[in-house]
């Protein structure tokens, strides 16, 4: 196998492992605007939170496997008093109101950040099965990213199982499609709601503990990684999950090679790309119009 | 008639009180107060969008941004240029950049017009940092000539190195432009625009063409964003990035809308004024800005959404039943 097809190849799991970290967020935003109609401003913070817990977690135990089960968990718990205690009183009033909050909240889990770990990076280990190249068919590739891939795949599907085939999910669907209606046959909403926000957050914290190893821990990270997933649910389509799945993906892949062929004007590809799509289709790729 | 004389009397005080300040206060005072001219005009701008259109947009930095860029680039570029004329530059760009984006703009609402500001302005911020060659990037442009403002044959003010005669031109023309919006949102235009607000299919059956008139607010709320970016970076002499297109600056006008009050006029003001003294205060005894302004909208989202306005018109309804009409007016 020659140099170039490996470099290609190498670039396309980069692209699509940073793909699959950026579909596990958006979705996670998806689920939380298709369901309640709030556009999340915080997901972004809420991401970074867990990379934290993450290293806080590895620090005390140094387990990875353990940091991968509680900070994901403990940053639900976070989304979850976010949703009960001060977004649900907002509701009355529209998405201004919704949107206000969450800005402030995340921009109070920045301080917060800041305050508990400091602004310096902070290194986090991979776990050493993790590590290394494994070889497949003549090409090397980072046994990381394909954990990575793998990860974001169970999670879709566990998604994909919870939404259409249990109870939990038809309710959810049902609720998106009709809210009220569901509400007077005797399901309490507000409950489903506080599930449906600790599941959105809790896959934006998946997605912080398994992206601390490759970029390190640091507060620019909401910005950097929380704005292409904002991106990438905007130009999918609102509440899309197809949408998040696609644009991730073509994302990913978009800034690995664009990093490889135009190093200065990658973001702008992005950001292109959606204007693009944006200036055909207003509601993104998949949205629904409103 | 006593009113209109006490307003007179008010107006007239708070002309003196401008005129003043750069002899009373220092510099230091001075360009603190410029610097809340210009985000009270940017916020009054994109209030004429949201709080009388309906219209929330993420991404009005990259008008302000615009305005900031098309100044400066004409300065450096441009010899001999008057000061009015590289302002008239900035407005142009931010309304040349709202014409081109318009007519896709308008055909969206809600959410997606929120979202698709922050995509373009974020394409901006890229494209700012990216384009080296005419931007600067991170540096940005900065140290461009600033020339005297001049009315031919008569009088020149030198503007460089000496704030006080900049001040005095920043607050006439943030001043103008305040008035000129206050007046445009009294038009009968603009009571179409706060039909539009409330009920857009309405207006379209009264035969008024609901996009067409977006499209002009837009492009009016932009060049007034436009002339707040121009003024900013003649004032700093300095045109960068994160300073004018960044989401910060998308985000801040929002906030002070948000503490002044949606929908009334001179909240947004009101709401700047507020902050920047908030912010004043907390850099003295903590560098955790971002803690205070997240708790700071925290608080007032939770116990005051309409913001100072609507407290106020709150209390005087409490208080002072028979003045409940002005609610009307108000919102």
């Amino acid at each position: 196998m020659d140099a170039t097809t490996s470099m290609y190849v190498a670039q396309g799991i980069h692209g699509l492992a940073y793909g699959m970290v950026l579909f596990l967020i958006a979705s996670g935003l998806n689920v939380i605007f298709g369901m309640m109609g709030i556009l999340n401003l915080a997901h972004g913070a809420f991401f970074m939170l867990s990379a934290y817990f993450c290293y806080s977690v590895l620090n005390l135990t140094g387990n990875f496997w353990l940091a991968l089960l509680l900070a994901p968990l403990f940053t639900a718990f976070f989304g979850i008093i976010l949703e009960r205690f001060f977004l649900r009183k907002m509701h009355a009033m529209g998405h201004m109101g919704e949107l206000i909050m969450t800005l402030g909240v995340s921009l109070v889990i920045l301080a917060a950040v800041k305050i508990f770990w400091g602004t310096e990076n902070l290194p986090v280990k991979m776990p050493p099965i993790l590590e290394g190249m494994v070889s497949l068919g003549g090409l090397e590739y980072p046994v990381y990213r394909l954990f990575i891939i793998g990860l974001a795949g169970v999670v879709l599907a566990i998604m994909t199982l919870l939404l259409y085939k249990t109870r939990l999910g038809k309710i959810v669907r049902a609720a998106v499609s009709d809210r009220e209606m569901v509400n007077a046959l005797g399901i309490n909403i507000p409950v489903v709601f506080m599930v449906v926000f600790g599941v959105g957050t809790w896959m934006a914290g998946v997605a912080g503990v398994v992206i601390a190893p490759i970029l390190t821990v640091f507060p620019g990270l909401a910005d950097q990684v929380g704005m292409d997933a904002f991106l990438v649910v905007i130009t999918g389509g609102f509440g899309s999950l197809l949408g998040a799945v696609i644009v991730s993906i073509i994302f990913g892949l978009l800034s690995s090679y664009g990093v490889q062929f135009l190093s200065q004007l990658a973001p702008v590809v992005m950001v292109g790309f959606m204007a693009l799509v944006l200036a055909i289709r207003p509601s993104g790729l998949f949205g629904v119009k409103e | 008639m006593k009113n209109k004389i006490i307003n007179w009397f008010l107006w007239v005080g708070l002309i003196v009180i401008v005129a003043i300040i750069p002899k009373v206060f220092g510099a230091y005072y001075v360009s603190l107060i410029v610097t809340f001219a210009v985000f009270a005009v940017l916020s009054v701008s994109l209030n004429v969008l949201l709080g009388f259109t309906g219209l929330l947009s993420f991404g009005h930095a990259m008008f302000f941004g615009a305005g900031g860029y098309g100044t400066a680039l004409a300065l450096k570029h441009i010899a001999g240029l008057s000061l009015l004329s590289s302002v008239g530059i900035g407005v142009l760009s931010a309304s040349v950049l709202a014409l081109v984006l318009c007519p896709l703009v308008v055909r969206v609402s809600g959410t997606a017009f929120a979202m698709l500001h922050l995509a373009f302005a974020q394409l901006m911020y890229v494209l700012a940092l990216k384009l080296r060659g005419i931007t600067g990037g991170e540096d940005g442009i900065g140290n461009f000539p600033i020339p005297p403002f001049t009315i031919p044959g008569v009088v020149s003010f030198n503007m460089k190195g000496v704030p006080e005669n900049f001040y005095y031109f920043a607050m006439i023309v943030l001043g103008l432009s305040v008035w000129l919006m206050w007046f445009f949102t009294k038009t009968p235009f603009g009571q179409i625009q706060v039909g539009i607000r409330d009920n857009a299919k309405r207006i379209d059956y009264l035969g008024f063409k609901v996009s067409h008139t977006k499209a002009v607010v837009y492009v009016v709320s932009a060049a007034f964003a436009g002339v707040a970016g121009s003024v900013y970076a003649i004032f700093h002499n300095l045109v960068s990035a994160d300073g004018s297109l960044g989401v910060l600056v998308s985000f801040q006008p929002i906030i002070n809308t948000m503490i002044g009050g949606v929908g009334s006029f001179f909240g947004p003001i009101w709401g700047t004024a507020i902050f920047q003294i908030l912010e004043e205060i907390i850099v003295r005894f903590t560098d955790r800005v971002e803690l205070v302004i997240g708790v700071t909208l925290i608080l007032v989202i939770m116990f005051a959404p309409q913001g100072l306005a609507g407290w106020i018109t709150t209390l005087k309804q409490r208080f002072f039943s028979a003045s409940s009409h002005k609610l009307e007016k108000i919102s």
